[in-house]
C-alpha cells in the first residue's frame, strides 16, 4: 500500500499560500486563494465566520461523514494605538512572544513597511539587557512625522505581519505562517490531486490562533461523524531542550497525539495512525509532552461529539517569522492524512 | 546626486555582508563607487583608501572617514546534530535574538534562524545567555560542516526598505549611510578637486564595531591634518533618553567634545548658520566611541571633529535613518571642503 505524493505541487502550494497575509480575523488573501485554487473541483461556500467549506465529490459516496480541517489564520500584530510622534502600539495576534517581534521588519496589511524598533543596547541599563521585551514597550515606527502623519495611512484595528522569509534548501523548509497554512496546502492537494476515491468535506477554518473559533462553527454546520485535523506543531528539537522535552523531532514523521491541552484524541483513530504508517511506509511520532492544542479541541466536542484525530508537520520556532519544518515531514502527513481519510471514509472504522 | 540616487546607492550599500573582520565585498563596492571620481583608490588591509587633489606642503590635508564594518556574529563551533555555535562581533542586543534570520558567510552563503525555545520551556523572562547562541542552518544535517566553518561570519537578514517620508530601515545602515553619504559629497564636488582649498583622503575603514582598528592603521598612512569621521549616533525614540540623542530628520548631528577640535567644531556650525543648513549639536563628554577617537591621537594628533547621522534603534536589523539627513550632512562637507578651515 502507498499513497502517491505530487511534492512540486506541495511545495509550490505551501509557498504561495506562506506568502499571502492573514492573521485571525483577516483570512480574505487566503479565501481567495482557496477560491482561485479549487473553485471549479470542489462546490465551496463561507461561512458567516469566513471558513471555507469545500464539499469534494469522489467516484464513491462515503460510509462516514468526514471532516478533513486546517485552519487559514497565521498570528501576527494589531495597531492598538498611535502616538504623538507618529509611532504605532501594538499587541499581538494570538500566541506570539515579543522577542520574536522586536528588532525585525513588519509590514502593515496595506503595505506600508516598518520597524519594530528597541532602545539603542548602548544606553541601557544592565538590568534592561537583561530582561525579555513585552509587548506594551514595543511600537512599530512607520517613518510617519507625527500622528496626524501616521492617520493618513493606519487606522486602530489594522494589521501588521512578518515579512515572510521564505527560504528552502536541501529538504528543509523556513517561513511564516507554515502554522497551519501545511495543513491548507495538504488539503488542497488533495483536492487537486483527487487523492480520495470518495465524497469527503474540507473545512478551511477561521481563528483558530484566537481560541478555535472558526472550526467551532464549521463543525456544527458540517455536522460530521468524524474529523481528520491537518495542523504544525511545536518541536522543540534544538540545543537547551534535550530528552522529552524535545516535543517532537523534524525529520521523524508527522504527529499524531493521543492527547494534548483541548483534546484526548479518538483511541481507535490513534491506533490506526500506527498502523497505516507502517502499511503505507512512512515514519510517524506522538509528542512527548501533554501541550499545546488545536483545532481539534472545538470539533470533537462539537453537537454530540465528533470522533477525531490530528496529523501534524513537525514545526520549530512556531509562531515566530521563522518557522521551520523538514520537507519530508510534510509530504508524509500529506501521505498518511490521505490514508487515514480513505480508511475512515471506505467504512473500515 | 538626487535623492533617489542617493537612496538607491545606501541601499546597496548596507546591504552588503560586510561583517567586521571581512569587509571585503563592502569594500571593492565603495572602491567601485569612488572609481567614478578618481583613479587613485586602492584597498589596502582591508580599508577603502581615495586620494582626491594634489597633497601640497602648505595645504592642510583632510581626512574623511566612514566604517565599512557592520555588526553581526561569527561562528565559534558546530554541534554535533548540526546547529551553528556563535558569537556576538560588536555590541548587540541579545533579547532580539530570537528566531533572528540571519546569513552564515560560509563556503557559500546559507540562511539561518537563531535558535529559540518554545514558551512553555522558556525558563522566566530573562534574555538568551551569551553563551547560548545557536543557529539553525537551513541545510541538510550533514552538509553543515561541508559548507559552515569556525571562524565564518554570520550577518542579519534584513534587506534595507523605504519607509515614508524618505525614512529607510534595514540591519546594515550603520554606518553604510555614512559611506554613501561621502560619496556623494565627493560626487557634488564635481570634479576639479585641486582647487580646493585641502587635499583630501577618503577612506572606508574596516573593524570599528570591534575598536576602531582600521581607523588606527588608516589614518597612520594618510595622516592627516584634519579628521573627519562621518557615523552615526542615536536618534530620539521610545525608550531613550532626550539627554542622549538627537533627533531624525533634523539634520547632521555636529560632534562637540573634549576629544574633537573645539575650534573646528564651531566652525563647522558656524559655516551652517550662515549656509541655512539645518544641523543639530552633539555633545559628548570625553571620547566619542567613533573613528574620530583614533584620529585625534594619530602620529602627533590631528584636529578631528564627528558629523553624526541621527540614526533609531541602533544595532538592531531594524535600524532607521532619514536619507534628508545623509544629504545635509554631504552639504556641510562639501561647504566644509570648499570654504577651507578660516577660522
Amino acid at each position: 500500500m502507498s499513497v502517491k505524493v505530487n511534492k512540486e505541487l506541495l511545495r509550490d502550494l505551501l509557498k504561495k499560500l506562506c506568502e499571502l497575509d492573514g492573521a485571525s480575523g483577516q483570512e480574505n488573501n487566503i479565501i481567495k486563494f482557496i477560491f482561485d485554487t479549487i473553485g471549479d473541483k470542489c462546490r465551496c461556500r463561507v461561512t458567516p465566520l469566513g471558513c471555507v467549506i469545500a464539499e469534494y465529490k469522489g467516484e464513491n459516496r462515503a460510509a462516514s461523514k468526514l471532516m478533513i480541517s486546517a485552519h487559514m489564520d497565521e498570528v501576527g500584530l494589531i495597531v492598538t494605538g498611535i502616538n504623538a510622534d507618529g509611532t504605532l502600539n501594538i499587541n499581538c495576534i494570538g500566541g506570539v512572544e515579543a522577542d520574536a517581534v522586536i528588532g525585525r521588519q513588519v509590514r502593515l496589511e496595506n503595505g506600508i513597511m516598518g520597524s519594530v524598533g528597541s532602545c539603542a543596547v548602548h544606553n541601557m541599563t544592565e538590568e534592561q539587557r537583561k530582561t525579555a521585551p513585552k509587548f506594551d514597550s514595543l511600537y512599530i515606527d512607520i517613518g510617519a512625522k507625527d500622528r496626524e502623519d501616521a492617520e493618513k495611512y493606519v487606522s486602530l484595528g489594522d494589521y501588521a505581519y512578518f515579512t515572510c522569509g521564505y527560504a528552502a534548501r536541501d529538504g528543509v523548509i523556513r517561513s511564516k505562517a507554515i502554522d497551519d497554512r501545511a495543513g491548507c496546502a495538504i488539503m488542497l492537494a488533495m483536492i487537486l490531486e483527487n487523492a480520495l476515491p470518495y465524497d469527503c468535506t474540507f473545512a478551511f477554518e477561521t481563528q483558530e490562533e484566537i481560541g478555535l473559533r472558526g472550526a467551532r462553527t464549521a463543525a456544527f454546520d458540517i455536522e460530521p461523524d468524524f474529523a481528520l485535523v491537518l495542523e504544525a506543531t511545536t518541536a522543540a528539537d534544538v540545543p537547551l531542550s534535550e530528552g522529552d522535552k524535545r516535543c517532537c523531532i523534524l525529520g521523524e514523521g508527522p504527529v499524531v497525539s493521543y492527547m494534548d491541552r483541548s483534546t484526548i484524541y479518538d483511541r481507535e483513530l490513534y491506533k490506526l495512525s500506527i498502523q497505516l504508517a507502517k502499511d503505507i511506509g512512512v515514519r510517524r511520532q506522538t509528542k512527548t509532552v501533554v501541550a499545546g492544542g488545536n483545532d481539534s479541541g472545538a470539533i470533537h466536542i462539537s453537537r454530540g461529539g465528533v470522533r477525531t484525530c490530528a496529523v501534524s508537520v513537525p514545526c520549530r520556532y512556531l509562531h515566530t517569522p521563522c518557522c521551520m519544518i523538514n520537507e519530508e515531514d510534510y509530504f508524509d502527513s500529506y501521505a498518511l492524512s490521505a490514508a487515514m481519510a480513505e480508511e475512515i471514509l471506505s467504512g473500515r472504522v | 546626486m538626487n535623492t533617489k540616487e542617493l537612496t538607491e546607492l545606501i541601499m546597496r550599500i548596507a546591504d552588503s555582508e560586510g561583517v567586521s573582520g571581512d569587509e571585503t565585498a563592502t569594500a571593492e563596492l565603495c572602491r567601485d563607487e569612488l572609481l567614478k571620481y578618481t583613479d587613485d583608490v586602492q584597498i589596502k588591509n582591508g580599508n577603502v583608501i581615495a586620494n582626491f587633489g594634489k597633497r601640497r606642503k602648505n595645504k592642510p590635508h583632510v581626512l574623511l572617514d566612514a566604517h565599512l564594518d557592520r555588526v553581526g556574529l561569527i561562528v565559534t563551533s558546530i554541534t554535533e546534530d548540526g546547529f551553528v555555535k556563535a558569537d556576538c562581533i560588536g555590541g548587540l542586543d541579545r533579547r532580539i535574538f530570537p528566531a533572528q534570520r540571519v546569513v552564515i558567510h560560509g563556503a557559500e552563503d546559507v540562511c539561518g534562524v537563531i535558535c529559540t525555545l518554545p514558551p512553555h520551556l522558556k525558563k522566566d523572562s530573562s534574555v538568551m545567555d551569551k553563551d547560548s547562541i545557536y543557529i539553525d542552518p537551513i541545510l541538510r544535517r550533514g552538509a553543515v560542516r561541508e559548507k559552515i566553518s569556525m571562524g565564518d561570519l554570520i550577518s542579519f537578514d534584513s534587506p534595507c526598505t523605504e519607509l515614508l517620508n524618505g525614512r529607510i530601515c534595514g540591519a546594515g545602515l550603520d554606518d553604510r549611510c555614512g559611506i554613501a553619504t561621502i560619496i556623494k559629497a565627493v560626487s557634488d564636488l564635481g570634479g576639479q578637486y585641486d582647487t580646493l582649498p585641502f587635499s583630501f583622503t577618503v577612506l572606508f575603514s574596516t573593524q570599528e564595531e570591534v575598536g576602531e582598528r582600521g581607523a588606527c592603521i588608516g589614518a597612520f598612512d594618510i595622516d592627516p591634518d584634519i579628521s573627519i569621521a562621518v557615523d552615526v549616533s542615536f536618534a530620539l525614540c521610545g525608550g531613550e533618553k532626550p539627554s542622549k540623542c538627537g533627533e531624525l530628520s533634523k539634520g547632521c548631528m555636529i560632534g562637540t567634545a573634549p576629544s574633537l577640535d573645539r575650534e573646528l567644531s564651531r566652525w563647522i556650525i558656524k559655516r551652517a548658520k550662515e549656509k541655512d543648513i539645518p544641523y543639530q549639536v552633539e555633545v559628548m563628554n570625553g571620547m566619542t566611541g567613533t573613528n574620530a577617537d583614533r584620529f585625534s591621537v594619530n602620529k602627533c594628533g590631528s584636529r578631528a571633529v564627528t558629523l553624526s547621522i541621527p540614526l533609531r534603534y541602533m544595532h538592531t536589523p531594524a535600524e532607521v535613518i532619514d536619507v534628508a539627513d545623509c544629504e545635509l550632512t554631504a552639504e556641510l562637507i562639501t561647504d566644509f571642503l570648499k570654504a577651507g578651515d578660516n577660522r
